[in-house]
């Protein structure tokens, strides 16, 4: 008997939020990508506490495959920050408006 | 309250903690490694929750290769100066706002799901278990993510070649080139 | 729409239609057409209000021996519970105002033949004076209290427009318009006392109004509060305090129109009211002495104006309050026969008192009484004798007809039983005699030098020069010894009734106690203590007057005059018009008006430019979304993946 399963979605959800949070507030485009990594963080934690309410390994399946995601999509998002640094100069979203 | 709740609680605050620091950082390596502290803790969490595997899954995979790409990203692109402009209102108050009614919508959810008020039981899954349940029923998932981080893979070197450059790239680099020097990509030049 | 008439059937209606409506045809044909023709104009409103004359006398006679009021009614306001009908009344009362008013307006329109001759307005005038005709002949034929209203703001409005007929003098135009403020805030109250009552009764007509059956279902809290509030419409028409200040001031307009509006017939249009309704008003002791009061304020305090004002025409202007007052204290103490008495004599002798000053005026240009005097007006035969006559009249002399009335009302006020009253009246009557017979000798007595008070001290003197002159146009001075018969024969015949009504008393008081519902207030004999007091009194104020005024030594100079902090708040009509301004001023202007202002441009127009603004702001606000910054978009989906996520989860939204 560890904590009430409402207990862990709490947490989850305040990390989501503050992934969110840094996603959206922070003007700098690696900031960006790194709220996505702790959103992503916060459903694999969901997943698993998930996994152990049901007592069935899908949710932990699942936290693999998100781990897995996550490091095919961090690696192209930089990539691409990387390149648009070199064409731009700059970090700050807002210089990239052209498709306003 | 049993001590693994305790654990419990110890762990969450700190991975919250550690992830509010984070955001909150100007300068960027600060940010990484404060968010790797958080991805430990995760991992001690997934630990509790019964899965060995994935905590050291996360440790290495999430803490320590990706993390670490982040952090080579940011060395390398040396930024003279703090040139980011830190929490503007315009973008402050909206997140704020919808971030409020986000907890509140999430605690009254909580609240209201009959089935959340449930104890967690302890229990482990073996990586043995885990990785005969995976291969019996996903297999096939396996390998796309597989043929996935092939792809990834290549759209980072496509991306990430330049013709002739092999040195580190800086700010100045960026400036020279922006004028007429074609960079690697093909279609990706705008006028 | 049908015809229905409650008592036998008479063949009145086909001179009643005639008699009311001529006129205002008469006003629609010289409005539209015949305004380029002054002959034809003033033919054709002399005309159409003589057929209304010989209409008056015929129904008049016709009706002397009637028991009852006739009606004729048409059905014209009907909807579910709201029964208003239309049409004429015919009662003793009605038929000798409809008689005095014709006669009155006849007369005033041969005069202004003479008087308004060569105005270029003079079509105007003539059809204002047809459309005052029609209005105040309808007031009198009235059937219910609707009716009356509507034909007295109609008088109202005429009067606004003959006020101010010579628009091009600014004070003028001023007169006229307060005038119409005026007496519309009396009429304001005038209509909530009878909305009052309709929503209580039911029933506006005027005969059920009087009799005991409606009166004794109102609760007597709402009888007095209606009957105070149709008082109020009184106080405005007729000039009475705390509303007496436009009167003397519409004296800016010609003076025959003083002579026929403000002195015989819309004036007193007020105490016909007061007569008409008199049954129903009776029912309410306490506004009956209310009535009282104001009546008694008014004459003292218009009076004590009239001492000191060396305007002829104000000098009228102030009686006519004054005597108003008297006639509302006669009917306020119970006196109907002698209210209505007294109305009818001082039509005929009022007028004719205008009339007289408006021959010297036409004739010299100036209104100031001293000038006139100077520059011998008495060697006008007709007007001189026949304005002493008319003073004798309105002091109360015998035996003209003003003896007669006043005699009656200073009965019906011995019969009340506190003596103030009496005594107020008795004071009004010296008071009356005094500043009448002042005037006559100035006018007849002149002296050489420059008498009088200092002409700088006296406000309601008019300059020199005569405002109320008409616009000077060739052959003024030749042209007046003609005008002068055409003016001279109304004044004649308005004598000769002076001369005789006193001895009409008996048979009037009997035609119209017959049409009374309940009786009159009897009176005493004719040598009772307070006949002989009244009639002492005019005769002491004749001879002060006499005394300094008349004397051939006698400075000119009267005993108010000596006193000069009185003379000057008599002459200042005891600061009311200031009262006014300030009142306007202050709360009106930059009270209220200055609120609505703020209201409107803060409040209403603010408002709009906000809705406007706040439109373009969220535009603005909105086109941040569109500006090509993908955090702001990353905020949208997280803001509507929260907004669907309640959607689905709660299902009560």
């Amino acid at each position: 008997m560890i904590v009430p399963f409402g207990h862990v979605l709490l947490v989850a959800g305040i990390l989501f939020a503050l992934g969110v949070f840094c996603a959206v507030v922070r003007r700098n485009l690696i900031m960006i990508v790194l709220g996505i990594e702790i959103m992503l963080n916060a459903v694999s934690i969901v997943f698993a506490g998930a996994a152990l309410r049901w007592n069935n390994l899908e949710g932990q399946t699942f936290v693999l495959f998100i781990l897995a995601v996550a490091a095919t999509e961090v690696s192209v998002g930089l990539a691409i920050i990387v390149y648009a640094f070199r064409r731009t100069g700059s970090f700050d979203p807002s210089k990239f408006n052209l498709l306003r | 309250m049993t001590l693994y709740g305790f654990f419990f609680y110890l762990i969450s605050a700190v991975v919250i903690g550690a992830t509010a620091i984070a955001i909150t950082r100007r300068n960027l390596v600060h940010a990484v490694v404060y968010l790797i502290v958080s991805y430990f803790g995760t991992a001690m969490l997934f630990y509790l929750f019964g899965a060995p595997l994935l905590a050291a899954l996360e440790i290495i995979i999430y803490a320590g290769a990706i993390m670490v790409l982040f952090l080579f990203v940011v060395m390398m692109i040396r930024v003279e100066s703090y040139e980011e402009v830190m929490f503007p209102l315009s973008q402050w108050l909206p997140a704020a706002i919808f971030g409020l009614i986000y907890m509140v919508a999430a605690v009254a959810m909580i609240i209201e799901t009959p089935g959340t008020e449930i104890s967690l039981r302890m229990l482990t899954a073996t990586p043995r278990q885990f990785a005969l349940y995976v291969f019996e029923h996903h297999w096939f998932s396996i390998e796309v993510i597989s043929l996935l981080l092939l792809l990834a893979l290549v759209g980072a070197l496509h991306l990430g070649t330049r013709k002739g450059a092999a040195q580190g790239l800086s700010a100045h680099d960026a400036d020279t080139r922006l004028e007429g020097g074609r960079s690697g990509g093909p279609d990706l030049d705008a006028p | 729409m049908f015809f229905h008439s409650v008592l036998s059937p008479q063949s009145s209606v086909l001179l009643l239609i005639p008699a009311t409506m001529l006129p205002f045809a008469a006003f629609l044909l010289i409005f539209v057409f015949t305004r380029k023709c002054p002959r034809l104009s003033a033919w054709l409103s002399i005309g159409s209000v003589a057929v209304s004359l010989v209409c008056s006398f015929v129904l008049f006679g016709l009706n002397l021996k009637m028991t009852g009021p006739i009606q004729y009614s048409v059905r014209l306001l009907a909807s579910s519970g709201l029964d208003i009908p239309f049409g004429f009344l015919l009662d003793p009362l009605n038929l000798l105002m409809i008689v005095v008013v014709s006669a009155v307006c006849f007369l005033v329109q041969v005069y202004s033949l003479g008087y308004m001759a060569g105005d270029p307005g003079f079509s105007r005038y003539y059809s204002f004076m047809s459309l005052f005709a029609w209005a105040m002949l309808n007031l009198t034929l009235s059937l219910t209290i609707l009716q009356l209203y509507i034909f007295w703001e109609l008088v109202g409005l005429t009067s606004y427009l003959l006020i101010g007929f010579w628009y091009e003098k600014f004070s003028a135009t001023q007169a006229g318009k307060k005038a119409f403020v005026m007496t519309r805030a009396g009429d304001a109250a005038f209509f909530i006392g009878f909305l009052l009552l309709f929503l209580h009764t039911g029933n506006l007509s005027i005969t059920d109004l009087n009799g005991p059956a409606v009166s004794a279902a109102l609760p007597p809290p709402v009888l007095t509060l209606s009957a105070l509030l149709i008082f109020g419409g009184i106080v405005g028409k007729s000039a009475q305090f705390p509303l007496l200040t436009w009167l003397p001031d519409a004296m800016e307009g010609p003076t025959p129109v003083s002579a026929l509006l403000h002195s015989a017939t819309m004036v007193a249009a007020g105490v016909y009211l007061f007569a008409r309704l008199f049954p129903f008003l009776r029912m309410s002791p306490a506004a009956m002495e209310v009535f009282l009061a104001i009546g008694t304020i008014s004459m003292l305090l218009s009076s004590t104006m009239a001492i000191v004002s060396r305007d002829i025409k104000k000098v009228w202007a102030y009686s006519t309050i004054s005597q108003l007052g008297f006639m509302i204290m006669a009917l306020g103490a119970g006196g109907y026969f002698a209210g209505v008495f007294h109305l009818t004599a001082h039509a005929g002798f009022k007028s004719l008192l205008f009339l007289c000053s408006g021959v010297f005026i036409h004739r010299y240009g100036t209104n100031d009484v001293y000038e006139l005097g100077r520059l011998g007006s008495r060697r006008m035969i007709v007007p001189t004798v026949t304005i002493i006559l008319a003073a004798a009249a309105l002091s109360g002399f015998p035996p003209l007809s003003g003896y007669f009335s006043k005699e009656a009302v200073v009965a019906s006020l011995a019969e009340l039983p506190n003596p103030a009253w009496l005594l107020a009246g008795l004071a009004g009557v010296f008071l009356t005699a005094y500043y009448s017979f002042r005037l006559i000798f100035i006018l007849v007595l002149p002296r050489a030098l420059e008498p009088g008070p200092p002409a700088g001290l006296d406000p309601t003197q008019t300059s020199a020069g005569g405002p109320n002159s008409p616009i000077p146009h060739a052959g003024v001075e030749t042209g007046h010894e003609s005008h002068y018969w055409v003016m001279a024969w109304p004044l004649l015949i308005l004598t000769a009734i002076t001369v005789i009504l006193g001895f009409f008393r008996n048979p009037l008081k009997d035609f119209l106690q017959a049409g009374l519902m309940a009786g009159g207030a009897a009176e005493g004999g004719p040598f009772a203590w307070s006949h002989v007091a009244a009639l002492g009194l005019a005769v002491a104020g004749a001879v002060l007057a006499w005394v300094e005024f008349g004397r051939s030594g006698a400075k000119q100079i009267g005993f108010v005059e000596r006193i000069p902090p009185l003379f000057r708040l008599f002459s200042e009509r005891w600061y009311i018009d200031h009262f006014y301004g300030l009142l306007v001023n202050l709360v009106i202007d930059r009270g209220i008006s200055y609120l609505c202002y703020q209201n409107d441009n803060k409040v209403i127009d603010r408002g709009i430019d906000e809705l406007a603004e706040g439109t373009v702001d969220g535009g603005r606000i909105v086109a941040f979304l569109q500006s090509g910054m993908i955090q702001y978009r990353l905020l949208v989906i997280f803001a509507v993946m929260v907004l669907l996520a309640i959607y689905f989860f709660f299902p009560v939204i």
